[in-house]
């Protein structure tokens, strides 16, 4: 098998979403049934698209495929490495549980709401299997965009204002980050992602070098949600719906995080990186964001605000983990892409349940909710202590190989950082776990045993199952670690 | 050459035939010169089109009129440059006729309707003459030819403000024109031809005692296009003349005639004078320093007057002020990346921009709207027109993957070539702002008003929005497929930089 | 001050006077007939400056008949250039009479001033 390979197969699964698209506007309004069929479905295809490239991806080996180009750096091209394979497959996953979900939770403006979803799918995939930075940043300013629609789909005043903080936050980001390719392009050799570094000491400099650095992590930032860029997060998580907002936290944020992936890995390369000193910058502002956030989290009083401050928070894990420049942080850095999304997606989504059911978003007026929602409180439960890093969660293992990587780059006091974390993370999560089944009087009337539909329950405890999943069987090939090894492997 | 290879000719003789058989036509038959007029761009457009495989960066097609050898005849001489503003106007041409058929029969009384095609037509021709003709006298007749048709057609409708910027307009061409006549006449005096590669030739060797003239008459033809092409402190004109003149006139002039202007400075400075005029190069190059600032104060203030508009028309104006900015300064960046990306804005803010002003022309024409917060919900009411617009706004801001991305991607390469970080700075900022003013506008259209269910589609007629969406599809197209003239354009550039 | 030379080239200071007359009162008449009017002093300035430019001292109209004598002649090419620019110089100065008289019905005045203050109406 040669080491690459050139395949159709990424740009169907790019174009397999719009299939979904093209449901929503022909069935949209006069044939829902066949229109739900056609979101599902679509998303499932792709889905099921994605998974033969597995093989490949497994041993390390590239797909490609040429699209347009012309001129310096206008290239549009794909490429699927191990990286985009699993930032892929999580991106088909998660969606495919927000589009079930999505059944029973959206009522209204359905047509816009999964035409844009379906675009936003296609657009991610994009980012995921970009061969260099030029489709990259396409694909990544469509995204930007077409996630508006989503974040102010309710079109109330708080959704509006939501709305504007995020356009306020990424468009100039964007500016921003077309400034840092164009420098890289013309600083750089190429824009081609190769698994190693493309822009060298020698030839740049270290002024140039650490600019064009400091624009990436701004451009990137945004999104990544590293402090101060943050504050559009805890305004369009509440904002969106529930499934909307486990997508935004869930895979959305982790396009940034994608971005400076490619970044580290195959714009600097970690040598590089290390030679320029800039990691520990990194890495304390990534300590402070988890710090920070983790508290802000804690004053919180509306659920999805303070889910909002905790992804702050967790995103800031991942990037703890790959500036750590040693192996066992970015396996425990890239895992988290996954497992965070799992986690946080099973959170907002029962936080989605909580509110379609009881029409409540306050944590103070959740007292007793457990013995309402048993089955999406357990859900719930166990997200949360994924979160705090429980064993056998799937939080664990990301804490775990985090405090090796901290070891292993000898900065072991960010292991504190870690530690500290979970101290405020079971501060912030278990009260409400603690309320919602221990308090509250069991024989009021509000809260009968009521389960939510079965479309909304599903994706919640499949999201669940997969925080212990990934805990447990943590090895088993296809699961994140396995990939994720791939990947280190071919870096350090 | 063939003998018999008349086209480049042709494509003025023909939009110039019809012209004169518009208004006979329309004395038989009025409802006959829409058609006519539609044939005669098709066919120009097919001619221009025609002549892509022949002409290739640094092999220009030269034709000579009445088979005199220049420098004593007129040349048409067609270079990559030229083709590509011949093929864009030939067939928004098309376009702009379809869409007039039925918004201008609401605007102008039918006996007047076959003089407002003659008007399409002579404009077209004088555009197309002007940007492949080699002659300089013969480029200055021709820019008055549209010039003129362009008063006319600003006050066609007779509507009191229209009159009242037409005649505006026309003061500050009419001196602009008179500027270039002098410059003209500065040339001849020291170069003793009117052809621009004879000339160019003579400039290269110019006897030091000549400089001076010569450097003054660049100063007033980059005078007197700049007025033509509304660079910033010269573009008082434009915002009025192009938000009240009828919807697909609005479009014609700012999709091509203002980058008449633009083409004019772009003749000038390269094709005339060149990078090594007379070993003055120092002061060209200045020179050429100060358009470009021009163009990026153009850039910031007509994005920033554009966000104060309340009136859609006016905002899409002015904002053609700021595009201007970015084809002029990616022209002057002395960068091949550059001028080839000054040159894709060309096409991109052609396609964008006319797209902008005939969706503006279908709320108008439908609902009777100018204002922009009047358009709540129009995007559920009128989903082709509103969406054409949110298309072609990704090209106007320059987002990815439209085709003024592609042009901004140039313009930024452009600037980073020369070292002039503070210019990319600039057209960063420029693509920041034009996301507020478009943005704003497709957020009233989508995301505000009533909701779905409780509207009724009112579309325009699709002779109207057909047009709309082809162009905003364009800007996609073009963006996508940007190999197919981004090549030749940055080869092109680069010869024009060696020579 | 040469007054001698300025006398020499009287036409090409005449030319520049003119010029500037037209620009000025092209820019501070209000009156829209002596806005154009300055114009045409512009434009005719201009062409002042070319014919002088074609001047040949002491040189014959340039006619030349078959086997005529070599004889001095002005040089004929500014001369066709003013032809042209007169040309384009009326139908200018035409469409803005026809516009001022649209602009007279439609606002019963030609004063500048006068117009700019009536946007609202």
């Amino acid at each position: 098998m040669s080491r690459e390979a050139i395949s159709i197969l990424p740009i169907l699964v790019i174009f397999m979403p719009w299939v979904s698209l093209i449901g929503a506007a022909v069935f949209g309004k006069r044939k829902p049934a066949a229109a739900r069929a056609v979101y599902v479905g679509g998303t499932a295809a792709t889905l099921l698209l994605i998974v033969p490239m597995f093989p490949r991806a497994l041993e390390g080996l590239v797909i490609r495929k040429h699209l347009a180009g012309s001129g310096p750096g206008i290239s549009l091209a794909l490429r699927v490495d191990t990286m985009g394979f699993y930032f892929a497959l999580l991106l088909a996953v998660m969606w495919l549980l927000a589009v079930i979900y999505s059944l029973g939770y959206i009522h209204g403006r359905q047509t816009r709401y999964y035409c844009f979803l379906a675009l936003n799918f296609s657009f991610c995939l994009g980012v995921a299997f970009s061969a260099n930075m030029f489709t990259l940043f396409v694909f990544y300013e469509l995204m930007s965009l077409f996630t508006y629609p989503l974040i102010i789909h309710d079109e109330t005043e708080v959704a509006r204002k939501a709305g504007f903080k995020y356009l306020a936050y990424s468009i100039p980001a964007g500016a921003v980050l077309l400034a840092g390719v164009i420098l890289q392009f013309f600083y750089g050799d190429t824009l081609a992602f190769l698994g190693r570094s493309t822009i060298h000491l020698s030839q740049v400099g270290k002024p140039i070098l650490l600019v064009i650095f400091s624009i990436y992590m701004l451009g990137f930032g945004v999104k990544a949600c590293i402090m101060p860029l943050h504050g559009w997060v805890p305004d369009a998580h509440p904002a969106a719906p529930a499934p909307a907002s486990a997508l935004l936290s869930g895979v959305i944020l982790k396009v940034g995080i994608f971005g400076i992936v490619r970044v580290v890995y195959d714009v600097y390369g970690v040598e590089l990186l290390e030679a320029l000193g800039v990691s520990l910058w990194m890495l304390i502002v990534a300590g402070i964001t988890i710090i920070t956030a983790s508290l802000f989290a804690m004053s919180q009083d509306d659920l999805k605000r303070r889910l909002a401050y905790s992804s702050v928070a967790q995103v800031s894990y991942i990037v703890l983990g790959l500036f750590l420049l040693s192996p066992a942080g970015a396996v425990g850095g890239l895992l988290h892409i996954a497992h965070h999304a799992f986690m946080k997606g099973t959170l907002f989504l029962c936080s989605g349940v909580i509110m379609h059911e009881t029409g409540k978003r306050n944590i103070s007026e959740m007292e007793g909710i457990g013995k309402k929602l048993p089955l999406t409180m357990g859900a719930f439960t166990v997200a949360s202590l994924g979160m705090i890093g429980i064993p056998l969660t799937a939080g664990f293992i990301t804490k775990w190989e985090l405090g090796v990587g901290a070891l292993q780059a000898h900065r072991p006091y960010f292991i504190a950082v870690l530690l500290i974390s979970s101290l405020l993370n079971a501060v912030y999560f278990l009260p409400i776990v603690y309320a919602a089944f221990f308090k509250g009087d069991s024989k009021q009337a509000g809260f009968p045993r009521n389960e939510t539909s079965k479309k909304m329950l599903v994706p919640v405890l499949a999201a669940g199952a997969f925080v212990i999943i990934l805990g447990v069987f943590v090895t088993v090939p296809g699961l994140p670690y396995s990939l994720v090894k791939v990947v280190v492997g071919s870096v350090f | 050459m063939n003998a018999s290879f008349n086209h480049p000719v042709l494509i003025v003789v023909v939009p110039l035939l019809f012209a004169a058989l518009c208004p006979i036509i329309g004395l038989i038959r009025r409802s006959l010169v829409v058609w006519l007029a539609l044939f005669g761009t098709a066919c120009t457009s097919f001619l221009a089109l025609s002549l892509i495989g022949r002409v290739t960066p640094g092999n220009d097609l030269s034709y000579h009129l009445g088979g005199w050898e220049p420098p004593w005849g007129i040349e048409i001489r067609i270079d990559t440059f030229g083709l590509l503003m011949v093929c864009v106007i030939s067939t928004l041409g098309i376009l702009l006729v379809l869409y007039s058929w039925k918004y201008m029969e609401r605007e102008l009384p039918a006996n007047r309707l076959s003089y407002y095609y003659t008007l399409l037509m002579l404009i077209y021709t004088a555009m197309l003459g002007f940007s492949i003709t080699g002659d300089i006298f013969n480029m200055f007749v021709f820019m008055e030819i549209f010039a003129i048709t362009s008063y006319a057609l600003v006050a066609v409708t007779g509507e009191k403000r229209a009159l009242r910027a037409a005649f505006k307009y026309l003061l500050m061409g009419a001196t602009s024109s008179v500027c270039v006549l002098l410059a003209i006449t500065f040339l001849y005096s020291v170069t003793g031809s009117l052809n621009m590669l004879d000339i160019s030739n003579t400039l290269a060797e110019l006897s030091p005692d000549y400089i001076r003239v010569a450097l003054a008459a660049l100063v007033f033809f980059i005078t007197g296009f700049s007025v033509k092409a509304a660079l910033f402190p010269v573009h008082v004109w434009l915002p009025e003349a192009h938000s009240i003149a009828p919807s697909p006139v609005s479009a014609l002039l700012s999709a091509l005639v203002i980058k008449m202007g633009v083409f004019g400075i772009f003749r000038i400075l390269f094709t005339v004078y060149g990078p090594g005029f007379a070993n003055e190069t120092a002061n060209w190059k200045s020179l050429n320093e100060v358009v470009a600032w021009a163009a990026a104060l153009s850039i910031l203030a007509g994005a920033a007057f554009a966000i104060a508009q309340k009136d859609l028309k006016l905002m899409i104006a002015y904002s053609s002020i700021s595009h201007i900015g970015y084809i002029v300064l990616g022209i002057c960046l002395l960068s091949y990346h550059g001028t080839a990306g000054g040159f894709y804005n060309v096409l991109a803010h052609a396609m964008g921009k006319a797209s902008f002003f005939l969706v503006a022309g279908c709320f108008l024409y439908k609902k009777g709207f100018r204002r922009i917060e009047d358009l709540k919900g129009l995007g559920r009411s009128m989903p082709i027109s509103s969406g054409a617009f949110a298309l072609a706004s990704l090209s106007v801001i320059g987002l990815p993957p439209s085709a003024g991305f592609i042009a901004k991607w140039n313009i930024l390469w452009g600037c980073l070539d020369s070292r002039k970080y503070l210019f990319a700075g600039v057209v960063l900022l420029g693509s920041v702002l034009a996301a507020v003013y478009c943005l704003k506008v497709v957020y009233y259209l989508f995301f505000t008003g009533p909701r779905m269910r409780d509207t009724r589609i009112e579309e325009a007629p699709a002779a109207m929005y057909v047009p709309a969406a082809l162009l905003s599809l364009g800007t996609l197209f073009f963006g996508i497929f940007s190999g197919l003239i981004l090549p030749s354009l940055n080869s092109a550039s680069r010869i024009l930089m060696i020579r | 001050m040469n007054w001698s030379r300025i006398f020499q080239n009287l036409n090409y200071a005449v030319s520049l006077l003119l010029f500037l007359m037209g620009l000025y009162t092209l820019a501070m008449k209000p009156n829209l007939i002596k806005k154009i009017m300055g114009l045409n002093i512009l434009e005719t300035s201009v062409f002042l400056f070319i014919v002088s430019i074609g001047m040949v001292d002491s040189g014959q109209a340039p006619v030349m008949a078959h086997g005529a004598a070599q004889q001095v002649v002005v040089n004929p090419i500014p001369q066709a250039l003013i032809l042209t620019g007169i040309v384009v110089a009326v139908s200018t100065t035409a469409v803005s009479l026809s516009l001022c008289i649209r602009i007279h019905q439609k606002y019963g005045s030609l004063d500048a001033c006068e117009i700019l203050g009536r946007e609202v109406a």
